[in-house]
């Protein structure tokens, strides 16, 4: 019924560890070199070094848990995942229920004026829910 | 829940990534596993309980507060 049987490979941990490296390191070059396009006035490198970075270090973290035989993740790692997702989720969520109704009714009382910033980071926030909620519900029909 | 995966491994002879190596798992895990940090899934718990040639529940126990509930 079970495989219990040992995968090919000598070391399982240090596999773990370059594929994080790997990972951690590709997306970390692809940040900094954003930021260093924006910084030196090289936009647009920086946008391509991102992009590059940010698909192939995705694309790394999804494919090579799927063509190796070493667990690169595994089931507490994905525990681990869902139970920050739902504590960041419900951090956003007590957050937005307390302060964006009262932003609202501030600035409809003309008290305030919220910068785009604010009503940028509402709607990303909105859209962030209106994704999970899409998700949860494909998930739940699964 | 409480578990004797310490003394079962020990007793086999086995280290941590050994055992984890064995049924398919991180190091980490197991070491979680072992301080009561996480519960595992049961196909985890089966896995487990093949290797040792036992029961699931000759390996983990119900804490008290978790037969009350």
């Amino acid at each position: 019924m079970f495989d219990t049987g040992t995968p090919e490979t000598t070391d399982p941990g240090r596999a773990r560890r370059v594929y994080y490296r790997v990972v951690y390191a590709i997306v970390t070059v692809a940040i900094v070199g954003l930021l260093a396009g924006m910084i030196t006035g090289r936009e647009l490198i920086g946008t391509i070094v991102y992009c590059a970075g940010v698909w192939l270090g995705g694309g790394i973290a999804y494919l090579a848990p799927k063509l190796t035989d070493v667990p690169l993740q595994d089931e507490r790692d994905t525990d681990l995942y869902n139970r920050a997702s739902g504590l960041t989720l419900g951090v956003l969520f007590v957050l937005g229920l307390s302060i964006v109704p009262v932003i609202y009714v501030l600035e409809a009382a003309g008290r305030i004026e919220t910068p785009p910033e604010v009503n940028g980071a509402i709607l990303l926030a909105s859209g962030l829910f209106l994704v999970w909620g899409v998700a949860y519900g494909i998930v739940k029909r699964r | 829940m409480e578990n004797d995966l310490p003394r079962r491994r020990e007793a086999a002879g086995l280290s941590q990534g050994e055992l984890a190596e064995a049924v398919g798992v991180t190091r980490q895990t197991i070491n979680a596993i072992e301080r009561d940090r996480y519960d595992p899934s049961l196909e985890l718990a089966f896995k487990l309980a093949a290797h040792f040639e036992c029961r699931i529940e000759d390996i983990f126990q119900p804490e008290a507060s978790d037969e009350e509930t």
